[in-house]
């Protein structure tokens, strides 16, 4: 047990320096493959084992992420000196100061450092399947873009892997601080692999931003120190939520909202887009950007139902809104991907920070599915660029006749972010239930609105390029399949497999597998049940005939679409008889950025609000 | 509602449909002075249009027709089966998204237009929907139909100002004046639908009869266990939503989703919040 999780957070390393040195193309994808069953089998191990689990670590460790810590610190500073970043430099400087002041007050403490509970063990499954599926189409990726950078590209998102593995299972506050911040420089690595202008200047914004979370982290430790003289997670935990003071969780819920790209935040995960492809599908599925939802999960029993939670709940619903619309106003498909992953982070913070148990269990299926989806969808759009070259929404029409396959696995990857009976709307569609509860406090009214509106925003910008790509002059003479590198069918493939699945199963996997989690988390069940396909929540059913009846009439339906052949004359559209130029384009919503700045001052008003009301400052 | 009674109800639903289709043609007549086409117009439409040479743009387009009736249908038998409201209303958006995606596959500027304005109409009464099951849900404690067919509170005398948001969310759910910008005639010739012909707008045309029913059960739902209130409620909002048809002129998409958002909702929240202080 306590090997496993050594073994996870030491294996990616040493996986990733072997792929660093290894001097040979195919060893090096060799070396990733074994990463997915090495890592899978291992995190099966510690969800398997009896948890939770406290382990002890020896005090050089603790000396060593110490010195880890200033060193990290100062390269910050370097960069910020490199680059000539005001912000990087003076936030590492700040960070620097802080960090020492927190380690002079720091008390003594007998809780172990390390924590694994369900929910740890539910993350490194995430971080290993889905993590190391995106590793080993990474190898096929670079192979088409770069070669002899591949060994570094490759080796850094593994190393990724084993850092996120460490943060998800550190209890130590400070030690979390070390690894947000290592995520941060893992980040600012790959965000700046391409090394042109554009990039640096991304990767520098992605720094500063971070860094931000990074410093409210060790306000929030002081003021722990302060308040509650501990600061372990467990140790939190423990006290009475009543006569708690929410100062110091109100700077960790800064630090998540911040890591997962809240506005106004959110800048630095749309300056992610510019990276090789695969950067994107890990930030946005298996690592970094789920660190936030993981965040406020840990805290969430503490939060829950106080003023803090409230303001969480609006502003993260408001972001799930805001991104949605300003995602509409896209072209690239990329940053339409990143705007959605920005507004999905938000419903699942939102979900987190209401705190009850079925509000848990809607927020990690919300994990889960979004990290298939999007790895998904990003995997795709790796896809189009590196086989179809297509990169804009505009370039992507008709793309129906010449890659039936793709299109419809992004058709699928969208249809599994809004609509039944995928994973992501039956926790949407828990929540919304959940949230009919408390309907006398208007940050409830306001989620029921926010989840509403937003979800519908959503399905219009899915709809919006599903149209777009479906688009086409004539009939199927023949199905002609693209032919794609094998890796990348694979790899998708398992992807669409598990979403459609694991919607199927959706009843028992909630009750018999994310139950376990809820449990470990707020210290109930949540009170679903399964029986057959059917999903049995408190105040209502949705009985496995739906479930099976909406999969078919989406799976089968784009799939018979290719073979089914009506027997009717054919004819050219109907154009009123007007001679105009067949090549329409599609609504843009450009009237959507008036409101940006709108959309901005009310995202750093909540912001404020949340950490001064929510928080407790004033 | 009996299973066999839901299933029986849920297959005759194009004909009761059909039926108030025509009946509605005739109201409307009647409301303009004129004397109206037969009550049956609506089946004499279909089997003229059953004898109609079919043609088509591509397989894929009529079959996205077809499938947007299959779909509806399907979310009508949830909500006649007894099922969750939520569900059902999402079944629909579903239903919907079959339509939008054969609009948006043929390369006609009136259909994609239609596609996408379809999209905004579910924008814009989406959330009152959503929100009413909500307010369905505080009154009577339960989201399943069946339960809610049986329960002795009467949810309208709780939830009036709901009521009548989903009242004039109606217009928009049945593409009627003046939020029917999906398939303005006069400006893009049908919208969604314009390429559709013969066997294939059958399918079409029929699903929007069974949209009827599925949005009139709402308002059915109101009543709770007291079904003849329930045929009042029913009886009146057909005729308000008719009255409105009739007298009122298009407006734009833009008007369409701010009248949804910045009065409906509200009013439908006000409610709620009101519910929720009377309850404290």
């Amino acid at each position: 047990m306590e090997q496993a999780v050594t073994l996870l957070i030491i294996l990616p390393w040493i996986l990733a320096l072997a792929v660093f040195l290894s001097p040979n193309h195919r060893l090096r994808q060799v070396l990733t493959f074994l990463s997915l069953p090495i890592l899978t089998y291992l995190a099966y191990m510690v969800w398997s084992s009896d948890l939770p689990y406290f382990i002890e670590t020896p005090h050089w460790v603790e000396l060593g992420i110490t010195v880890f810590d200033y060193f990290l610190l100062g390269y910050f500073l370097y960069q910020g000196f490199k680059f000539r970043s005001f912000l990087v430099s003076v936030l590492a400087i700040a960070q620097i100061f802080l960090l020492t002041w927190v380690l002079l007050i720091l008390p003594h403490s007998i809780t172990p450092s390390i924590y694994v509970d369900r929910l740890t063990a539910f993350m490194y499954l995430i971080v290993a399947t889905v993590g190391s599926i995106i590793c080993i189409y990474a190898t096929k990726y670079m192979e088409q873009e770069n070669v002899e950078r591949e060994n570094r590209f490759v080796a850094i998102l593994l190393w990724f892997l084993g850092v996120m593995n460490f943060a998800v299972s550190v209890n130590n506050l400070e030690w979390f601080f070390a690894l947000f911040e290592t995520t941060t420089l893992a980040s600012y690595i790959l965000i700046r692999f391409r090394w042109d202008e554009i990039s640096i200047k991304n990767a520098i914004r992605a720094l500063w931003m971070n860094q931000v979370g990074g410093i409210a982290i060790l306000i929030g430790i002081l003021f722990a120190v302060k308040y509650y003289s501990v600061y372990n997670f467990t140790d939190i935990l423990k006290i009475n939520a009543a006569a708690i003071s929410m100062i110091p969780l109100g700077f960790l819920s800064i630090s998540a909202l911040v890591k997962g790209a809240q506005m106004p935040f959110h800048k630095w995960l749309l300056g992610a887009m510019v990276a090789p492809t695969p950067v994107s599908a890990i930030l946005h599925s298996a690592t970094m950007v789920k660190i936030a939802p993981y965040l406020i999960l840990r805290i969430s029993p503490v939060i829950k139902g106080t003023l803090l939670a409230k303001l969480l709940i609006t502003t993260t619903g408001f972001v799930f809104v805001a991104a949605g619309l300003l995602a509409l106003t896209q072209d690239n498909f990329k940053r339409i991907l990143a705007y959605s992953t920005i507004s999905l982070l938000g419903l699942m913070m939102l979900t987190a920070s209401m705190g009850s148990s079925i509000a848990v269990l809607a927020s990690l299926l919300l994990i889960l599915f979004h990290a298939v989806a999007k790895a998904l969808l990003f995997l795709e759009a790796g896809i189009m660029e590196k086989v179809f070259h297509v990169k804009y929404i505009e370039q992507m029409r008709r793309l129906i006749e010449k890659a039936p396959i793709t299109v419809f696995f992004i058709a699928l990857g969208f249809m599994s972010m809004t609509l039944v009976p995928y994973g992501i709307f039956i926790a949407k569609w828990i929540t919304l239930e959940e949230a009919s509860k408390f309907l006398s406090h208007g940050a409830y009214i306001a989620s029921i609105i926010f989840i509403t509106i937003g979800g519908v925003i959503l399905a219009l910008l899915y709809f919006k390029v599903i149209g777009v790509i479906s688009r086409k002059r004539g009939e199927f003479v023949s199905f002609k399949p693209e032919k794609l590198p094998f890796l990348y069918m694979i790899t998708t493939g398992a992807y669409v497999l598990f979403t459609i699945i694991g919607s199927l199963f959706i009843a028992h996997l909630s009750s018999d597998f994310i139950n376990l989690i809820v449990k470990d988390i707020s210290g109930e069940f949540a009170n679903v049940k399964a029986s057959g396909l059917t999903l049995i929540t408190p105040v209502s059913q949705l009985y496995g005939w739906q479930i099976v009846g909406a999969i078919i009439l989406l799976m089968v339906v784009p799939i018979f679409a290719y073979f089914v052949h009506f027997k009717a004359d054919k004819v050219y559209e109907y154009t009123c008889g007007e001679n105009i130029p067949l090549n329409i384009g599609t609504y843009n919503f450009f009237c959507v950025s008036k409101i940006e700045p709108f959309i901005e001052t009310t995202a750093v008003a909540l912001f404020v609000l949340t950490l001064v009301l929510g928080g407790g400052l004033v | 509602m009996s299973k066999e009674l839901s299933l029986i109800l849920t297959l005759l639903s194009p004909v009761i449909g059909g039926l108030i289709y025509g009946f509605e043609r005739i109201v409307r007549a009647r409301m303009q002075n004129r004397q109206g086409p037969p009550l049956l117009q609506p089946f004499y439409d279909f089997l003229k249009l059953m004898d109609k040479r079919s043609i088509m743009i591509h397989s894929f387009h009529a079959f996205m027709g077809i499938m947007y009736l299959v779909g509806t249908w399907f979310s009508l038998y949830v909500l006649l089966s007894g099922g969750d409201i939520l569900i059902a209303i999402f079944f629909h958006v579903l239903s919907l998204a079959f339509l939008v995606v054969g609009g948006f596959s043929v390369r006609s500027p009136y259909s994609v237009v239609g596609a996408m304005r379809e999209l905004i109409h579910m924008l814009a009464y989406e959330p009152i929907f959503v929100l009413t099951a909500a307010g369905l849900y505080l009154v009577t404690g339960t989201f399943q139909v069946s339960e809610l067919l049986k329960t002795d509170t009467v949810p309208i005398l709780s939830l009036p100002l709901v009521f009548i948001a989903f009242i004039l969310s109606l217009p928009a759910v049945l593409k009627k004046s003046p939020f029917d910008i999906a398939e303005a005639h006069q400006e893009i010739i049908g919208g969604p639908e314009i390429e559709y012909s013969g066997k294939f707008y059958e399918a079409v045309y029929t699903a929007k009869w069974i949209e009827y029913i599925y949005a009139f059960f709402f308002v059915f739902l109101f009543a709770g266990s007291n079904y003849l209130l329930g045929a009042i409620l029913v009886v009146l909002s057909f005729f308000i939503v008719n009255l409105i048809d009739n007298s009122t002129a298009r407006v734009t998409f833009r008007q369409m989703v701010s009248f949804h958002w910045y009065i409906l909702i509200p009013l439908v929240v006000i409610n709620l919040m009101l519910l929720a202080l009377w309850r404290a």
